[in-house]
């Protein structure tokens, strides 16, 4: 650097661009050349005047062009692969849709979806055993099963009226059939 | 632009979100540089709605804690050059970029160049006017380094090229503006 430094370096050292040991030689040459503190300071004045130029040309963001953006995306008609999609949506969902349906269907009796059902159920098929089976144990506990399904249902309140052990064990018997 | 577009997607409410919030918040500034680059309002319109667009388009692709600024710029920059590629031509005259930039290396003449004077004065012509006589790629180094303040690194990513690049661009370029500086000076 025994001359004058070139434009692209005082360039390069007003945006801060340089190494450090370079930005240093800079420096103190300029502290002493006056010819390229001078030039220097034209393209300082040159940035300065951009920038003061653009700050004052500078405009708002148009509505329009947001007004425009937003109109362009509402317009949007899928992309054929979208659309694809959106078909092959329904074609898998009804045929899963309808094998749900059927699981339910098939798995839903063996499930204790409903109290009244399965208690009566089994409370009568309890007492038509009972009725089968002369060794079982009866009385108080054989009414107390039925007297507990007529919570459940008409037919066995009308049952536990007439419970008197063989008699009800028949009726429910009947009923079942 | 006139570009052709590709097809958009129906927005989800985060990407709707988004956009919002990119116009709201960085909407101004990109039309200021899409209106430096093409030099008229129009053409500042549609860029900046095309790079809206973009933006929607791609917004999963914006990494957060990134400036979405650059990320904008980089779309705008990218947009602008496929429109000159797709036109052929320029939005406006231009000179073109092998002007010989001014050497200041050993006998260098004492240049008194009145910018001071230019900015006091503030000569009717504009900055847009001024840029416009760059070529699309000076006039992009300039918005980026002088007026957005961007260092070479960034904007050699923001345009796609090298530091060295860079560099050589805003040498020319700013040489070339003193020139018209110096013009404008005597004219005046």
């Amino acid at each position: 650097m025994t001359d004058h430094l070139s434009s692209e370096l005082l360039i390069d050292y007003l945006r801060r661009e340089l190494p450090p040991q370079d930005d240093a030689l800079v420096h103190v040459h300029l502290d002493t050349c006056t010819a390229c503190r001078r030039e220097y300071e034209v393209e300082a004045s040159l940035t300065e005047a951009l920038r003061a130029a653009a700050a004052r040309e500078e405009v708002e963001f148009p509505s329009l062009v947001a007004a425009r953006v937003w109109e362009e995306i509402r317009n949007a008609k899928p992309s054929p692969l979208a659309r694809i999609a959106a078909l092959w949506r329904p074609l898998v969902a009804l045929p899963v849709a309808a094998a749900l349906v059927f699981a339910v269907f098939l798995v839903g009796p063996m499930s204790h979806s409903g109290p009244k059902i399965a208690a009566s159920y089994y409370l009568e098929e309890h007492a038509a055993q009972q009725a089968q089976n002369p060794l079982t144990e009866r009385g108080p506990a054989a009414s107390h099963f039925i007297e507990t399904s007529a919570l459940d249902s008409d037919t066995s309140t009308e049952l536990a009226d007439e419970a008197d052990y063989g008699v009800a064990a028949t009726g429910v018997i009947d009923a079942v059939r | 632009m006139g570009a052709p577009r590709t097809r958009i997607e129906p927005p989800t409410p985060e990407q709707a979100a988004f956009l919002e919030r990119a116009m709201t918040q960085y909407g101004k500034a990109t039309y200021n540089f899409a209106y430096r680059l093409t030099g008229n309002e129009s053409d500042a319109r549609d860029l900046a709605q095309d790079a809206f667009i973009r933006v929607y388009k791609a917004w999963r692709s914006f990494q957060p804690g990134t400036s979405f600024l650059s990320w904008i710029y980089r779309i705008v920059t990218n947009l602008y050059r496929d429109e000159l590629r797709r036109r052929k031509g320029r939005f406006q005259e231009e000179i073109p970029e092998d002007n010989a930039p001014q050497e200041f290396g050993g006998q260098r003449p004492l240049a008194v160049t009145p910018i001071e004077d230019y900015v006091e004065r503030q000569l009717s012509e504009p900055l847009s006017l001024a840029l416009a006589q760059l070529s699309s790629e000076q006039r992009q180094v300039v918005l980026l380094a002088d007026i957005e303040e961007y260092s070479y690194q960034e904007i050699a990513e923001i345009m796609g090229c090298s530091i060295g690049t860079v560099r050589s661009r805003l040498h020319r370029a700013r040489a070339l503006l003193r020139r018209l500086v110096e013009r404008a000076q005597k004219e005046s």
